[in-house]
């Protein structure tokens, strides 16, 4: 699929768009000089510079390399396939736990990741998860004193 | 002789029967995160870190630092048993450990990298002790612009040290620079970069990247891979781990060499996979036995590790007397120090030298604890490996993002965790250095202190860093490391002294 070149150009353009919008940022603080020294934009607008160049600087390294690159593989099919579920799993996550909280999250996704991506039986993967969250609640919750982020279940069982 | 009194006074703050226990948790802990892929020094540190904000300094302090020692043993112990680096800097190690272990002497294999991973961090502990009071004494002299020219000094050498491209190592430090400076600017007051997300408001925490960059990151990659464990069985015979011992002694130059590129290699900020990768490749050229590397030599072995450990160790040098990190794991931990209200660097020394010596003589103790704790547990953490990573996969990715919340209760800061592991995952695929983003996020603030303080004083001149001798010495150093790849080039036609140590990324 994606060539070891596509890549590192892919990413040298990224990496300078990002310099650009640290740039753009800086430039809205003032990047002159004031009464105090140096305005605050000022630092962020060098580093933004220094990060366009040298992402330039990578980009043209991957071109010249070009050959070698090319041959040189990044991503191909069953790879690329299991990094994407792994990233949707982990998306998921993350939405389910902004919306029920981190512990019922955790069974979640662990039980459906043991069993989507591992090819164990559901009970397994539900069970690895409930230990998880068990775990958490007992080390943090209760040891440690650290609360974790709780959703509508902690609520209407009284855990808070 | 100053230094030997104070550590004595040390050894009276670290020995309580608390903070042995802070230790054997901690390098237990450290092990653990060594061993399970995903979970390596800087963000079982990190993971940790907001767990100690209410600890008393200098019990957070012996926590952290143990699980960082335990840490390094882990990495050592997957690389022999499983060829599988649990760490960056344990890379090295699986060149000639598994190949030793596969002939059927996994316990030689484990015994020569654990003492020889000893030896070096006891080298590391030993330079801290004579230096550090030294150099921060030394450092009370810098002012602004010596300051901003020791950190130019660190992120130089990363360029031109730390074996990735020079380019991708300044772009790295350039997004270190970039996210340290969302949120609150500390000289004026005023807020920048945040693109009017009110999430930015209070900046990105460096916790919430590093477990994103190296945790999530890491386990993208081992999920790609589909890893397979396949690990030698080591049930360690204390006969076994004696012959190794007495076998020691026989490689003392391997031994002292590894130290001295160790040693070097943390307090100039190379880092410990640097030191260790240079150091094999030096060991490779310089033994008797090298046409022997790579089939299971002990000098392939105990190379890489010395250096690994002394570079690891003494990479806290930098930080505590200087407040410049010399590697991921200890810029974290130089974070939480600030966290914890402690001013990292020379004046800490003078502020609280009960947190420094007893730091230090925790070092020694928590390394001899490290060791024998190793070689008790190497069993039983092998067979935590043997879970299928599809089941503890999961469990280390939801440890990652539990983290991530805990550092700041943010949900927001789960999907920086997502976005920085994304990042990492492309940056370690395309050998871009993760330390150096990290360091720089650390000190970014400090660093721009240091240069708008130094540009106030001399009127916005850049002559100020060539203004007196020390800062002139500096700047110089400074510029040598940035472009000593094109130097060494020039100095030796020689092939192949430092090639292994340069193909390699940066941990």
């Amino acid at each position: 699929m994606a060539s070891r070149f596509q890549a590192e150009l892919a990413t040298a353009l990224g990496t300078a768009a990002f310099g650009a919008v640290v740039v753009a940022g800086a430039i809205e603080y003032g990047i002159g000089w004031d009464s105090a020294g140096p305005e605050p934009g000022a630092f962020p607008f060098y580093v933004g510079i220094l990060i366009i160049v040298a992402s330039l600087a990578n980009g043209v390294q991957a071109l010249a390399q070009h050959r070698a690159l090319a041959a040189a593989g990044f991503l191909d099919g069953p790879h690329a396939r299991r990094v994407l579920i792994f990233m949707a799993l982990s998306v998921a996550f993350v939405i389910l736990a902004s919306l029920l909280g981190l512990y019922v999250a955790a069974v979640l996704y662990v039980a459906a990741a043991a069993w989507w991506q591992g090819g164990y039986r559901p009970w397994v993967g539900a069970a690895c998860g409930i230990a998880t969250a068990l775990f958490f609640y007992v080390v943090l919750e209760k040891a440690f004193q650290v609360p974790l982020l709780k959703g509508p279940l902690e609520a209407a069982l009284g855990i808070h | 002789m100053d230094n030997i009194a104070s550590l004595f006074y040390g050894f009276g703050v670290a020995l309580s029967a608390y903070h042995i226990g802070l230790m054997i948790v901690g390098v237990l802990l450290g092990i653990l995160v060594g061993v399970l892929p995903g979970l390596g020094a800087p963000n079982g540190v990190s993971l940790l870190l907001p767990l100690t904000f209410a600890m008393d300094p200098v019990a957070a302090i012996i926590l952290l630092t143990s699980i960082y020692w335990g840490a390094l043993f882990g990495g050592s112990t997957t690389s022999i048993l499983f060829n599988i680096p649990g760490e960056p800097s344990s890379v090295a190690t699986t060149f000639d450990g598994y190949p030793l272990a596969h002939k059927g002497e996994p316990t030689r294999a484990l015994s020569f990298a654990f003492l020889s991973a000893g030896f070096g961090a006891l080298v590391g502990v030993i330079v801290i002790t004579l230096l550090s009071s030294a150099v921060a004494r030394f450092a009370l002299k810098f002012s602004s612009p010596e300051f901003f020219a020791v950190y130019l000094l660190a992120f130089c050498s990363f360029v031109g040290l730390g074996g990735a491209s020079p380019f991708k190592s300044i772009v790295a430090i350039g997004f270190g620079f970039a996210f340290g400076a969302v949120g609150m600017d500390s000289v004026s007051g005023s807020l920048r970069l945040t693109y009017g997300f009110d999430e930015l408001l209070a900046g990105i925490s460096f916790l919430v990247a590093v477990i994103g960059l190296f945790g999530i990151g890491e386990l993208i990659l081992t999920v790609e891979q589909g890893l397979e464990l396949a690990g030698i069985r080591a049930r360690i015979s204390p006969r076994d781990v004696l012959s190794a011992a007495l076998a020691m002694p026989r490689y003392w130059v391997a031994l002292l060499r590894s130290a001295a590129v160790g040693c070097w290699m943390g307090i100039t900020p190379g880092g410990p996979t640097a030191a260790s990768f240079m150091s094999y490749g030096l060991a490779k050229r310089f033994s008797r036995n090298r046409d022997k590397f790579g089939t299971g030599e002990p000098e392939g072995i105990i190379s890489p590790e010395t250096a690994d450990h002394a570079a690891g160790t003494s990479a806290m040098l930098p930080m505590i007397a200087l407040g410049v990190p010399g590697s991921a794991t200890a810029a974290v931990m130089m974070g939480g120090l600030m966290i914890w209200g402690l001013n990292p660097g020379p004046m800490l020394f003078v502020e609280r030298p009960d947190f420094v010596w007893g730091l230090i003589a925790s070092m020694y103790l928590g390394n001899v604890v490290a060791v024998i704790l190793v070689l008790a547990t190497v069993p039983l953490f092998a067979s935590i490996l043997r879970v299928p990573f599809a089941l503890i996969g999961p469990v280390i990715v939801v440890i990652c993002f539990v983290g991530a919340y805990t550092v700041g209760n943010h949900t927001f800061d789960l999907w920086l965790a997502l976005a920085f592991g994304l990042v990492g995952y492309v940056f370690k695929k395309l050998d871009y250095p993760i330390a150096p983003l990290v360091l720089a996020m650390v000190i970014g603030d400090k660093a721009e202190d240091a240069f708008r303080q130094s540009m106030i004083m001399s009127g916005g001149s850049l002559s100020i860093f060539w203004s007196n001798g020390l800062v002139a010495t500096l700047t110089c150093a400074a510029l040598v490391l940035l472009f000593w790849p094109l130097i060494a080039a020039g100095l030796r036609r020689l092939p192949g002294l430092l090639s292994t140590g340069r193909r390699t990324p940066a941990a």
